[in-house]
């Protein structure tokens, strides 16, 4: 038996050189952004060709999971928003794990403790509020003052990832207790679908404060929007767009290189100049966003959040309407 | 007299193919108990009764509006009929979701009309979130539904019966209440039109009625199917056909009053308002200008801002985004899909009901099958997508349509052949039969005779009706919300996305880039068809 294997190992190997310098993306990063990830990358490791499919991460998952049906998955590299589709592909036994990726500088609960997917960014989601509201929130429980009644609106978790490590974490959050959101419907605060629609709201003057992705918020903020945003003192949540590679890869060693490049102080640099708070610590934010180390991460357990995610959402949509 | 050919009868093959599976598939969809049990939520009962609700509230405002345009445009000679009527029934070519867009700049907190004045609301409220918002802007674009349908029937009374009423000493008031009177199935036949399409309408709910957590079927079926994914494919057919029962409830009752209406060639009544003709003409100018000049406007001001909310100065417009929707891989895919599906399922479907339309002339069959095309679209545009979604999920015959554009297209082909048929039944109802008589005695066939005398007639209806589809499927968002996918989206989708991805200014760009194109193929479209009153902006 073992000899077999040695002898299929073998007749790999050219298999492996020949695709060595090759490596297949899998990524919901938006068009433009995911190429300059790409080029950069490209110009750090000369000799490296990346081919990369973009769209949704919910079309991603879907292509792979057909290609893992099919036994044939192509992607070595999994760059997508949330980490829950990782934690689910953890549990499947797809990734790779790299327990010699250097993650000194970034926050625990950042990357899987198993080392299969590593955050490069975070994104994080607070409190964003109309300027002619009538108070400037502070704490997540501002929200539930008379004041807010009927004055909130937060996305749907059945439709933004964001929203879903956000409700999966508060309902463990020892400040908020597992009731907030029950609380928060009960001050009349108003699910949209997705983020977007609740920077629409808050920006256009409907609602006084909404629950919404930092980047949004001080995006708008800065092009002059009536808007701004807080960090609230209970601490925020955050997706952070994780990075994993495929158990299945052909060329580990250039997938490796390419996770590593986006965890370097280079790859974190270019995520900041992209727009996004970089994971690891010391890397200078975007203008106008706090380092990732004056940030306040909530515990955000993603297994049980994952293992829960169907009940609450259905709990979600039964307080909200969907 | 002649015997079908094989041309009329695959057109006809053709049409029934595309049109009728989707629906048939919903009607047959194995309803599970699960499914069942899911329309008997509290929330699926709370969206039946809003959405009936909402239907009756906005068909009694649209009708009050709709009447007063048809009397003016229809039965008095008040100046600039035509431009009034042009721009009466862009309140119903816009579509809802641009319309929706509009309306929410334009009385919101951040209006950029109505703030430089101090007349904005206050912050923290937006007066249109909600049934009242829903009710009112529905009918809106219903009005000109209720227009059309009655201005067929005024159409129809001869203008005798109001000269014997003038003799007789009737004033103008009376004599307009007598022939509204006659009017009554085209008014009635109107109200069932205006119900159908407010419980079928998605952009406006979707706007206005989801962020006023005020849940109605279309808006339901929406957010189940996308937030839960396709799992929960069941459970939004089962409410599906609740949406389709109830529409084709209210069709049948214009079904059976249209029967009633006979066409009648004649003097059309003409009332002349003498001292009010200008009075009355500025009345309808102050109407269009509140409600579709005002809002348009504002949303022309929004695609100029950085982000929504900015204060209107010189200084702080700019192009940027429409540049940036132009230049975007999606919103420009966007535009060319829409252009590319509603072109091609305006031809297609003008060339098919060609053959059909004139085989109705004589033949039973092509009859039915015309009325039965009208289903489709009656039926709401979501129901049909759950339909082609059923249709289409797996491979059908070898070929994948579900996730491309092929799927859009086949929906577009089922829910228009409806429009694409009005133009060319009128017309070859008025072809003259001595025509092929004699083309026949010199002995063509009935195939020559199609092709030498039949299209070269039938040719401007045939413009007409891929028009009327063109314009109906290039905005449409009812039937793509459902069907698209990443890199195969619709630009009613487009603008939606937009929307929700809170890129509202370039969202408002995209609207502005639509109505300009849409408006420009009206044009376009009158002056190639000038006289011939094919279209419904030349009456």
């Amino acid at each position: 038996m073992r000899s077999l294997t040695t002898l299929l190992l073998l007749l790999a190997v050219p298999l492996v050189s020949a695709r060595a310098g090759e490596l297949t993306l899998y990524t919901s990063q938006p068009n433009r952004i995911a190429a300059e990830t790409v080029a950069a990358f490209e110009k750090a490791d000369p000799g490296v060709h990346v081919s990369v499919f973009r769209s949704g991460t919910t079309q991603v998952m879907n292509k792979l999971n057909a290609e893992f049906m099919a036994g044939a998955p192509r992607a070595d590299v999994l760059l997508i928003a949330d980490a829950m589709s990782m934690q689910a592909l953890k549990q499947q036994g797809r990734l790779l794990a790299d327990p010699q990726q250097d993650v000194s500088g970034f926050a625990q609960g950042t990357y899987d403790p198993g080392r299969t997917y590593f955050g490069t960014k975070l994104i994080t989601t607070g409190i964003m509020y109309n300027k002619k509201a009538p108070f400037v929130p502070h704490s997540w429980n501002d929200l539930l003052k008379p004041a807010a009644r009927g004055q909130v609106v937060l996305p749907s978790p059945l439709y933004s990832g964001a929203a879903m490590i956000t409700l999966g974490a508060f309902t463990e959050n020892p400040a908020l207790g597992p009731d907030y959101f029950k609380k928060l419907a009960a001050n009349k605060a108003i699910s949209v679908a997705g983020n977007g629609g609740v920077l629409n709201q808050v920006e256009s003057g409907a609602r006084d404060f909404g629950i919404v992705v930092d980047f949004m918020a001080l995006n708008a903020e800065a092009k002059g929007a009536p808007v701004g945003f807080v960090f609230p003192r209970e601490g925020v949540t955050a997706v952070t767009e994780p990075v994993a590679i495929l158990k299945t890869t052909k060329n580990p060693k250039d997938a490796r290189a390419f996770v590593s490049f986006l965890l370097s102080p280079a790859g974190q640099e270019l995520a900041a100049k992209q727009g996004f708070i970089p994971a690891r610590k010391g890397v200078a934010p975007p203008p106008g966003f706090p380092p990732a180390e004056k940030i306040k991460l909530m515990t955000m357990d993603i297994p049980r959040i994952l293992k829960d995610s169907t009940r609450l959402k259905q709990e979600f949509a039964d307080l909200f309407g969907g | 007299m002649t015997r079908a050919t094989w041309l009329p009868l695959a057109c006809g093959v053709l049409l029934a193919l595309v049109a009728f599976p989707p629906l048939l598939r919903l009607g047959f969809a194995t309803l599970s108990p699960a499914a069942l049990a899911a329309v008997a939520t509290p929330i699926a009962r709370a969206a039946l009764v809003h959405s009936v609700a909402m239907g009756v509230v906005s068909t009694v405002l649209a009708a009050v509006l709709g009447t007063f345009f048809a009397v003016l445009l229809a039965l008095t000679d008040m100046p600039g009929r035509r431009i009034v009527a042009f721009l009466f029934l862009l309140l119903l070519i816009v579509p809802p979701q641009i319309t929706a867009q509009a309306w929410l700049v334009f009385v919101g907190p951040a209006s950029p009309l109505l703030g430089p004045l101090g007349l904005a609301p206050r912050s923290g409220s937006e007066p249109l979130y909600g049934p009242g918002g829903v009710a009112f802007l529905l009918a809106v674009e219903q009005a000109p539904i209720v227009y059309l349908a009655l201005r067929a029937s005024l159409a129809a009374i001869p203008a005798d019966i109001v000269e014997a009423a003038q003799a007789a000493g009737a004033g103008r008031a009376r004599q307009i209440l007598l022939v509204l009177e006659l009017a009554r199935p085209g008014l009635l036949g109107g109200l069932s039109l205006s119900f159908v399409a407010a419980i079928g309408n998605f952009g406006t709910p979707a706007l206005l009625a989801i962020p006023g957590r005020y849940p109605m079927l279309t808006t339901l079926i929406y957010q189940r199917l996308t937030g839960f994914g396709i799992g929960s494919i069941g459970e939004a057919a089962a409410l599906a056909l609740m949406l389709a029962l109830l529409a084709l409830a209210g069709a049948s009752v214009e079904a059976l009053l249209l029967r009633r209406v006979a066409t009648q060639a004649g003097r059309q009544v003409r009332i002349a308002l003498g001292a009010w003709r200008r009075p009355a003409f500025a009345l309808a100018c102050v109407l269009l200008a509140l409600l579709l000049a005002a809002p348009l406007a504002a949303l022309g001001l929004t695609s100029l801002l950085p982000a929504l909310g900015v204060a209107p100065r010189w200084a702080t417009l700019e192009l940027g985004n429409f540049r940036s929707v132009l230049d975007a891989g999606a919103t420009r895919r966007a535009l060319l899909d829409s252009l590319v599906l509603s072109l091609g399922a305006g031809v297609v479907l003008a060339a098919l009901l060609i053959a059909v339309c004139h085989a109705a002339r004589r033949g039973r069959a092509a009859r039915t099958l015309l009325a039965a095309l009208e289903i489709p679209y009656v039926v709401p545009g979501l129901v049909l997508a759950i339909g082609c979604i059923l249709v289409f999920l797996r491979p059908v015959a070898g070929v994948a349509l579900y996730n491309t554009l092929g799927i859009i297209f086949a929906a577009y082909l089922a829910r228009f052949p409806a429009l694409a048929r009005r133009p060319l039944a009128a017309a070859m109802a008025a072809l003259d039969p001595a025509l092929e008589e004699a083309a026949a005695s010199a002995g063509a066939g009935p195939l020559p005779r199609f092709v030498t005398v039949i299209l070269p007639l039938a040719l401007p209806a045939a413009v007409s009706a891929a028009t009327l589809v063109f314009l109906a499927a290039f905005n449409e968002l009812t039937v793509s919300a459902l069907l698209w996918s990443a890199g195969h989206e619709t630009l009613g989708v487009g603008v939606f996305n937009l929307e929700q991805a809170g890129e509202a200014t370039r969202a408002a760009a995209l609207s502005v880039v639509a109505v300009a194109a849409t408006v420009a193929l009206m044009l376009a479209a009158g002056t190639a068809l000038r006289g011939r009153r094919l279209l419904p902006w030349q009456a």
